[in-house]
């Protein structure tokens, strides 16, 4: 009986035996403190005390203007960081897959992924220096005659230009993960399609329209849907260039997040705000899972 | 005929065109990339005078080592780097052989959950690393492990281990499950045939996701800071955001700092360019 309840479970088994160190140290990492954030969202704690609020913490949270600030600035540094990673890495794949010597192209694709070999903290740093009042990027734009150079801007000190410096320094970073992964998409198009197409006369541009992006379409709506959850997430960027500011005028939720918790000690009203920010990206990945699922099966 | 042959000429150049314009448009491209890194390495051999000097120049007048024999002759930078890569390297072993393990089991038997263990795998890449600071830094202190290296080991397993685990799994799929069963029919052990064979096979892809987890754990920065407060736990990204709250002026240290914590990945990466794309690309797309 025994014996037989074995055999008919013996790849559940051996399964098992070898699935669940890997299992049970992720459901400790995620599971049981997703479990703690939702209970402490419906607490007021500082780590001391806590108070029950019921939903207390996502009423204020709806009502704080801040909250919605950093919200929609974050949809913001989402959407261009997104668009402009998906632009420039298109326009280097591209360039990348053209009939060019071997040994170039090699080089070129080694020397365009470097940026995104740096920790975000690195290359935050670097631009924090470049754009400071007397940093390289006003003497490059005031040699070229495009701002007056005694009055130096301060790129990341005033508030209409922060969060676009941050987004510009996260663009330079992760552009080289679409042109990788572009690059891998054009090469897998077959070329007789192209071959067909110029016998048929089409030009460049039809080309491209009809053949390369319904090609790619697949390649390019996984990574923005991961980029997009990367970048919604992001903390370290702004985090590192303006600590949010100049008066919360490069907030992102992680950073909001972060300050609310850690600096306030408002946890209760940070897990709420996390909460939130659990949510936007859950409903982004379902589309993902889809996607990654079928690609699985 | 003649038509025919001068459209065909046309294309020629058309095409010689468009390639030269291919050479100089990556070309551009490299050089505006290059800028910040050129900056940072440029700033670490100046003095600091001629750091914020308008209008900047590209060369340093006065070449200087001075900012990097402040990383080289303070201990404390000295261990920051040897705690980054000792963090990193546990990390990475930790996750390919836990992440091969339940690899093995996902590519070669079939049972219930399967599914559902795999979109658990998938999801969790999604996770808001920051929702998480908030229950670790409680857990971390009634647990005592708050400010250790080991507390930064467990927790980088949160995003390590689930890319491990499908990368791996991906690869273990391609391979015939024939060759671990004859080296079973042989007299091998399962897990002597593993070792033995699926292994060895696999290595392209132990090296991919393996360099790939020791990039995102030698750059991982919010719990780092959530997690860890003193100097003697501290890792290079933590590192250098103190050093640039404290000492706002000294850019040729800091620059040199940024230098020497990216040459170990720059490195790496020129010599394995090849499986650390590999692992890229796998990461993103799991199949």
């Amino acid at each position: 009986m025994l014996l037989a309840l074995k055999r008919r479970y013996r790849e559940e088994v051996l399964a098992i035996s070898f699935l669940w160190p890997a299992l049970l140290v992720l459901c400790g990492l995620l599971l049981y403190p997703l479990g703690d954030v939702v209970r402490l969202s419906f607490y007021e704690s500082n780590l001391q005390k806590e108070v029950w609020v019921g939903f207390g913490n996502y009423i204020a949270l709806f009502n704080d203007p801040l909250f919605w600030k950093s919200f929609w600035q974050t949809v913001v540094f989402t959407v261009f960081s997104v668009a402009l990673h998906l632009v420039i890495g298109l326009g280097l794949a591209l360039l990348l897959n053209m009939r060019l010597e071997p040994a170039f192209r090699a080089l070129a694709r080694g020397l365009l992924i470097v940026p995104w070999l740096l920790a975000p903290t690195v290359a935050g740093m670097i631009w924090v220096l470049m754009l400071a009042p007397f940093g390289i990027v006003n003497g490059m734009l005031s040699s070229l005659g495009l701002i007056d150079a005694n009055f130096a801007v301060s790129w990341l000190g005033d508030p209409s230009t922060a969060l676009g410096s941050v987004t510009t320094m996260n663009v330079w970073r992760a552009f080289p993960f679409f042109m990788v992964m572009l690059l891998a998409g054009l090469q897998a198009i077959p070329k007789q399609l192209y071959e067909a197409a110029s016998i048929d006369g089409a030009t460049l541009w039809h080309q491209f329209w009809h053949i390369t992006l319904p090609q790619l379409r697949s390649v390019i709506t996984t990574i923005v849907l991961l980029d997009s959850i990367w970048t919604f997430r992001a903390f370290d960027p702004v985090f590192v260039m303006t600590g949010g500011g100049p008066a919360h005028a490069s907030e992102v939720l992680a950073t909001a997040i972060y300050f609310d918790g850690f600096q306030k000690l408002r946890f209760g009203y940070a897990s709420a705000q996390a909460m939130v920010m659990f949510l936007v990206l859950f409903v982004v990945s379902a589309f993902y899972v889809r996607r990654a699922m079928n690609a699985n099966q | 005929m003649q038509t025919v042959l001068m459209g065909h000429l046309g294309l020629r150049r058309q095409e010689r065109l468009i390639n030269a314009f291919a050479y100089l448009a990556l070309a551009g491209a490299i050089v505006i990339v290059f800028i910040p890194l050129l900056w940072m390495l440029s700033v670490s051999f100046r003095p600091n005078i001629e750091v914020m000097r308008m209008p900047p120049t590209w060369l340093p007048e006065v070449f200087t080592l001075e900012g990097y024999a402040k990383i080289f002759s303070n201990p404390r930078y000295l261990l920051v780097f040897f705690n980054t890569a000792l963090v990193s390297l546990l990390v990475t072993l930790i996750s390919l052989f836990l992440g091969a393990m339940a690899a093995y089991a996902l590519a070669r038997f079939k049972f219930a959950g399967q599914r559902t263990v795999l979109m658990f795998l998938i999801t969790t890449q999604m996770f808001p690393l920051v929702l998480l600071c908030i229950p670790y830094f409680r857990i971390f202190i009634s647990l005592g492990l708050y400010d250790t290296r080991t507390s930064l080991v467990i927790v980088y397993l949160t995003f390590t281990l689930p890319f491990c685990v499908l990368m791996l799994r991906s690869y273990f799929l391609n391979i015939p499950r024939d060759i671990e069963e004859a080296a079973m029919v042989d007299g091998c052990s399962r897990l002597g045939a593993i070792f033995r064979t699926l292994v060895p096979i696999s290595y392209p892809a132990f090296i991919g996701a393996g360099l790939y987890t020791f990039l995102l754990a030698w750059n991982e920065f919010l719990f780092a800071v959530v997690l860890i407060e003193s100097w003697e736990n501290r890792v290079l990204t933590m590192a250098i955001y103190s050093l640039m709250a404290e000492f706002v002026t000294d850019w040729n240290a800091m620059m040199a700092f940024s230098v020497l914590a990216s040459a170990p990945l720059v490195m790496i990466f020129i010599f394995l360019q090849r499986y650390m794309v590999q692992g890229m690309t796998a990461g993103a797309l799991t199949s």
